[in-house]
């Protein structure tokens, strides 16, 4: 009894210590995170002195000793003696500033996330998995290993972020790692290979095939084709009308006879990304400095830490600057003495589903061309925190993985069950290869080979150089297909209804110094319909294509400040062409409705931060789309379908005030017409905005109902966030910043003969990963204002610049 | 038998423990302190009740000033950050205190066991 006693305390003892050195699900282990000798308060840092320090690093492997000198934004701008080295040195940088971002990014394109939160994180990891996103990587690694200098690439980056790693004690780790519990793992190769895949997971998996058969099996190819044209009735596309074509086209495949399929699907809620970009380069007969300028915003996902990470990098034959990706060597989007590049988003369909006959329950066969041919089997295992392995079979057909069986939940709706997958991030690559050379390139020839490397996710590649050429490919591997063929689902059966190879890729879509004066993009359609080969029937609105061509036709003297201006463009171009539209037929009915719409008549049609016109017309916009089409297309969430695109519902205000789509079918005793509904959304909205933000006032500024915000990449995570950042623009609007997803980094370029290009940048984040760093979020506010920082080309290491603070070196020794 | 304790031994105690408890944290993981402490409870013969008291006062004391003299050292926004996560509603003070009361109880808890330990002969 005694001896119980005695011993009782220290078993407390224990169990308490033991209980605060574990996470419990989500609750953090406090003992280790909130003591100030090991836990998140030994992860404060000191904002950095304007002094110059030098510090000493050693890194085993380095060949020669690499100099890297920050400015005060905390780009590190790297000078070594090879290529090796350098890459080397960019491995162990990033790693630095992004070690836990650079894991999780890559946990999650592998279908890793279960393994950090649990067996929440299964339907995610599952779902990347099932869509092949690791055999994709093993494919496009096999391919990047074939050039001899892309492999030293991502083998010196590997050994370099390895080489911060081991140095990491464990009260050295990032935050994350402290609050989720768990430690690094070694980095491979082949996870950049993860990460660039899921570039294609992020811009190229948009698929609406299930969603368009279901509205085929519904309505009819008349009403399908007829509500979701094949080519908008406004547009300005990428390549200008008329341009010359340059090649002698490949025969197009027949393709195959109509297929209308099972469709349907159980379905869960889908995220709707609001991704797309913005690109232009102006010839110099149009700039203030006789030269061409480049104007680069790709829009991806807001995110802390941020996609993006700035740096300088040179060595002998390189001497590059931009934004890299923390996980991948070379810089993606920047400039270099003599050349500038950047890049959109191509919204063409490189992603098919065929509907699969197996033979049996055993799945071990399939009816293809007239015969069973056999599937592949490829076993995935979870490592599911707290729970068991978790094994998953996936079945390969000849086209791709078969995603979800026909009696399993797929994890967003616009995946079609019994559908094998057919997809361009499935194909050997050799994406690094292009930005390796693009880093190098001297003048536009070295930019077009370098662009022959690339597949996907295919982007308009913009350009200009120094010796006064401007040009933009759309650049990537596109399946050569028959017209339309992929719009809907595929019979997997028919041979006919298969990829008949590619697009030769000197034939894809391409402008150089356009008598214009400009080339752009903007995520609209690459060419006109006659360009002689298909791509895809459906872009991003041409709202933000169209207002960059109207104003780049009318620009002259063009400098910094200007291009500045257009990228922050807050006017919109919808609002000025369907505003007229609906006021033409509006009704009010109540006190509160007419001050709103005196308000909104009074509007400039700037989508500015305070804007209150803004917040109406954008509401009533969504509202209206909502009353027209939900009634038809969106009924039963069995049977997901497509609504038209804005773009239909305009020309049907325009020019069909009789269509049948303005009743609403859900009213059996009434028949609506536009005028009922153009005047029931409007006051719709008003309601909701008035419940939302009280009465009309200063609470209903756009920005304040938008809510940009930049997020933590762990979801709910609000304090590492910025939220409510006042920022105007929108979805449809040059200034893309949408409540999630926006400019994630701004670049503007002005190039120079003497190799002395004078460039801008932002992006909304921070060059640090560390929420205790002042460099975590201090680009935000320069961001939102709309304010570009100058970037600091360096020539030397030894260069003088106030902008400079602490050195690093970095040696094996 | 009831051992008596002035307070200026009671004092050396706590100012041993908090010098000894800033060395192991310093060099080693987190949950040697207990060891620690539960060693100097033994060596010592705490009486238990006096165990558990000196050994919180120590180790709140201990975490508590070596967190604010980390925030000072290095002013960040990183504790009121993580007020918002944990969450206390961004009160950096509240965080000190939940720091030096973590601190405390495992100070407390290990010097009580090792004091215990002592009392079964």
């Amino acid at each position: 009894m005694k001896a119980i006693k005695s011993i009782f305390p220290l078993i407390c003892a224990v169990i308490f210590t033991y209980a605060l050195n574990r996470s419990w699900g989500t609750t953090p282990p406090f003992g280790k995170l909130l003591s100030p000798f090991h836990g998140f308060w030994v992860n404060a840092e000191n904002p950095e002195t304007e002094e110059a320090s030098l510090e000493l690093l050693k890194i085993p492997g380095l060949t020669a000793e690499v100099q890297v000198i920050y400015d005060e934004m905390g780009v590190p701008h790297v000078f070594a003696k090879n290529d090796h080295d350098l890459f080397m040195a960019q491995g162990y940088l990033t790693a630095k500033d992004r070690l836990w971002q650079m894991e999780f990014q890559t946990h999650f394109a592998g279908g890793r996330i279960s393994e950090i939160v649990g067996e929440k994180g299964m339907g995610s990891d599952q779902f990347q998995r099932r869509m092949g996103s690791i055999y994709g990587a093993e494919k496009s690694f096999e391919g990047m290993k074939e050039d001899p200098k892309a492999e030293e690439a991502l083998n010196a980056y590997s050994d370099g972020v390895n080489a911060y790693i081991s140095g990491l004690s464990e009260r050295q780790l990032p935050l994350e790692y402290k609050l989720l519990d768990y430690k690094p793992e070694t980095w491979t190769p082949i996870k950049s290979a993860l990460f660039l895949k899921n570039m294609s997971f992020v811009l190229a998996s948009g698929t609406d095939d299930l969603k368009m058969t279901n509205i085929l099996r519904k309505y009819g190819k008349k009403v399908a084709e007829d509500l979701f044209p094949n080519y908008p009735f406004d547009e300005s596309p990428i390549i200008p009308v008329g341009s010359p074509i340059d090649f002698k086209p490949v025969p197009i495949p027949a393709g195959p006879a109509d297929f209308t399929g099972l469709g349907s699907s159980m379905s869960t809620p889908e995220k709707d990304p609001n991704i797309g970009s913005n690109n232009w380069a102006v010839a110099g007969n149009k700039t203030v400095s006789g030269l061409p300028m480049l104007a680069n915003d790709p829009h991806l996902t807001l995110q802390l830490p941020s996609i993006w990470y700035q740096m300088q990098l040179v060595a002998p034959g390189v001497n590059v600057y931009g934004s890299t990706m923390p996980g991948t060597p070379n810089v993606i989007i920047g400039f270099n003495k003599n050349v500038a590049w950047g890049v959109t988003n191509v919204g063409s369909d490189v992603l098919d589903w065929y509907q699969v006959k197996f033979k049996d329950a055993s799945k071990r066969e399939y009816w293809h061309d007239g015969k069973w041919k056999k599937t592949t089997l490829r076993i995935e295992t979870f490592k599911v925190k707290g729970k068991e392995n978790f094994v998953d079979t996936i079945f390969f057909t000849h086209h791709g993985p078969v995603v979800y069986l026909s009696h399993e939940k797929p994890f967003r709706s616009n995946i079609p069950v019994g559908h094998a997958l057919r997809w361009i991030a499935h194909e050997k690559s050799q994406e690094l290869s292009t930005f390796f050379q693009l880093n190098r390139a001297k003048n536009y020839e070295d930019y077009k080979k370098a662009l022959s490397f690339y597949s996907a996710p295919a982007q308009n590649f913009v350009f200009a150089s120094n010796e006064g050429d401007i040009a933009l490919w759309v650049n990537g591997k596109f399946p050569l297909k028959a017209p339309l063929q992929g719009k809907y689902l595929l019979d997997g059966t028919n041979a006919a209804a298969d990829w008949q190879g590619f697009i030769p890729q000197e034939h894809n879509p391409h402008v150089k110094n356009p008598v214009r004066g400009f080339v752009s993009s903007a995520n609209q359609f690459s060419t006109d319909p006659s360009y002689p080969y298909y791509l895809g029937w459906q872009y991003a609105p041409s709202e933000r294509g169209r207002r960059i061509n109207e104003r780049l036709s009318v620009m002259n003297k063009i400098n910094m400040d200007s291009l500045r201006g257009l990228q922050n463009d807050n006017f919109n171009i919808r609002a000025r062409k369907v505003l007229p539209l609906l006021m033409a037929h509006v009704k009010t009915n109540s006190a509160s409705q007419a001050k709103a719409l005196a308000a909104l008549k009074a509007w400039n049609l700037q989508n500015s931060p305070e804007s209150v016109g803004a917040t109406i017309f954008e509401t009533w916009v969504l509202t209206l789309q909502d009353q027209v089409w939900d009634d038809e297309f969106s009924a039963d969430e069995k049977v997901p379908m497509n609504r038209p695109a804005m773009d239909r519902l305009i020309r049907m205000m325009e020019a069909e005030p009789q269509a049948i789509w303005w009743d609403n079918v859900k009213t059996a005793s009434k028949k609506e017409t536009m005028q009922d509904i153009i005047s029931s959304s409007f006051g719709a909205s008003v309601d909701s905005l008035t419940k939302q933000h009280g009465p009309l006032g200063s609470e209903w500024a756009w920005y304040k109902h938008k809510q940009t915000g930049v997020r933590h990449l762990i979801p709910g995570m609000d304090a590492l966030s910025r939220l409510n950042i006042p920022i105007g623009g929108g979805g449809s609007i040059v200034n893309a910043a949408t409540t999630k997803t926006g400019p994630s980094w701004r670049m503007v370029v002005e190039l120079s003969k003497e190799g002395k290009p004078k460039a801008y940048g932002v992006y909304p984040g921070g060059q640090s990963g560390n929420p205790g760093s002042a460099h975590y979020d201090d680009l935000i506010d320069t961001w939102a204002k709309g304010d570009l920082k100058t970037l600091l080309y360096m020539e030397n290491p030894d260069q003088k610049s106030p902008r400079l603070r602490k050195k690093i070196v970095l040696s094996s020794k | 038998m009831k051992k008596k304790l002035n307070a200026s031994y009671q004092f050396a105690v706590v100012v041993i423990l908090m010098v000894l408890g800033a060395i192991v944290n310093v060099y080693l993981p987190w949950y040697v302190m207990g060891l620690v402490f539960a060693v100097l409870g033994l060596v010592l013969a705490l009486p238990a009740g006096a165990g558990f008291r000196l050994g919180f006062v120590s180790g709140f004391l201990l975490w508590t000033l070596a967190a604010v003299l980390v925030n000072v050292q290095h002013p960040s926004s990183l504790p009121e950050r993580m007020a918002k996560v944990l969450p206390l509603g961004g009160n950096v003070m509240a965080l000190y205190a939940v720091t030096g009361l973590i601190g405390g109880i495992y100070g407390g808890i290990w010097l009580w066991a090792g004091a215990r330990l002592r009392q079964k002969s």
